[in-house]
């Protein structure tokens, strides 16, 4: 397991693959999060909720994310390392699909495409799981739907601060600005659902 | 009684074309850890776009020219030429 970790991070190292799934996690974890508040904002401001639509219509974004987030990233992120190990391939003028380069190639493509399809549909579910207790009446819907907004705004705020962290800026500031995006969309769904 | 086996390469310089991944510190220590390598040492010779091409001394009790081959190609890299070899008797008194 020890060796495959070590080989797994020597592939990401040697495409270069982590900085492009940290902004696939970012992108995408933000996207299932902000989608989430919509859809709460956006059901609770229109009048009563029944907690079971919530729990339908986010399992069914998160799932529909998921699979759109591997995919898409799948077939982009193919196509953009193949032109490069064969661009590699012309300048060596030998085939590398038996080498490092041919396995970190199949490896980090279906990594972006996990990556990609894994953080909008954790976050959204992450953000929608207030209302599964709501319906085992653990909690009253109102709570669900505050929670869920608070939960939303976690995750805002720790993406904001773990770009922040990647940036070497300000966490907090960093934080803070995603945060940002968070509350005003939230103040616009409002506005426009009442 | 003298008894002469097959020659053993103790020494070999080879030109390799490499990709810019993995760099020559990490080519290096997997190259070290090919059968019968005890010693190696790169040197960037030049610097292309997408290549690099470097002299790479091997050095070992007992190195197989095949062997280091596939080190070297399973690393994507390619060898242009073996500009250098050393190789001994094995010899073994009865």
């Amino acid at each position: 397991m020890k060796e495959y970790l070590k080989q797994f991070r020597f592939y990401l190292r040697l495409t270069g693959a982590a900085a492009i799934s940290r902004r696939y996690f970012v992108m995408n974890a933000f996207d299932g999060a902000l989608t989430a508040l919509g859809v709460i904002i956006g059901a609770w401001s229109s009048g009563p909720i029944q907690p079971r639509i919530i729990i339908g219509a986010g399992l069914g974004m998160s799932l529909a994310m998921g699979i759109s987030g591997f995919s898409g990233a799948y077939l982009a992120e193919r196509a953009e390392r193949l032109r490069r190990l064969r661009e590699l391939e012309r300048s060596l003028l030998v085939d590398l699909g038996k080498s490092i380069h041919g396995k970190a190639f199949k490896t980090v493509i279906l990594w972006a495409a996990v990556v990609d399809a894994l953080s909008p549909a954790l976050t959204s579910i992450a953000s929608i799981s207030p209302f599964i207790m709501a319906s085992r009446g653990l909690v009253s819907v109102d709570q669900a739907a505050t929670l869920s907004i608070a939960i939303v705004l976690v995750i805002l705020f720790s993406l904001g601060a773990f770009t922040g962290r990647v940036s070497k800026e300000r966490i907090l500031l960093s934080g803070v600005r995603m945060l940002l995006v968070g509350v005003i969309t939230a103040s616009i769904v409002f506005l426009l659902a009442r | 009684m003298l008894l002469v086996h097959d020659p053993i390469v103790k020494k070999v310089v080879l030109d390799v074309l490499k990709p810019h991944h993995p760099q020559i510190p990490e080519l290096a220590s997997k190259l070290v850890a090919c059968h019968g390598v005890d010693h190696v040492g790169i040197s960037l010779a030049e610097i292309d776009q997408n290549t690099e091409s470097i002299k790479v001394q091997v050095e070992g009790t007992d190195i197989r020219i095949d062997t280091l081959k596939k080190c070297i190609e399973d690393m994507g890299a390619t060898i242009h030429s073996i500009d250098e070899v050393e190789v001994v008797r094995r010899t073994q008194h009865k």
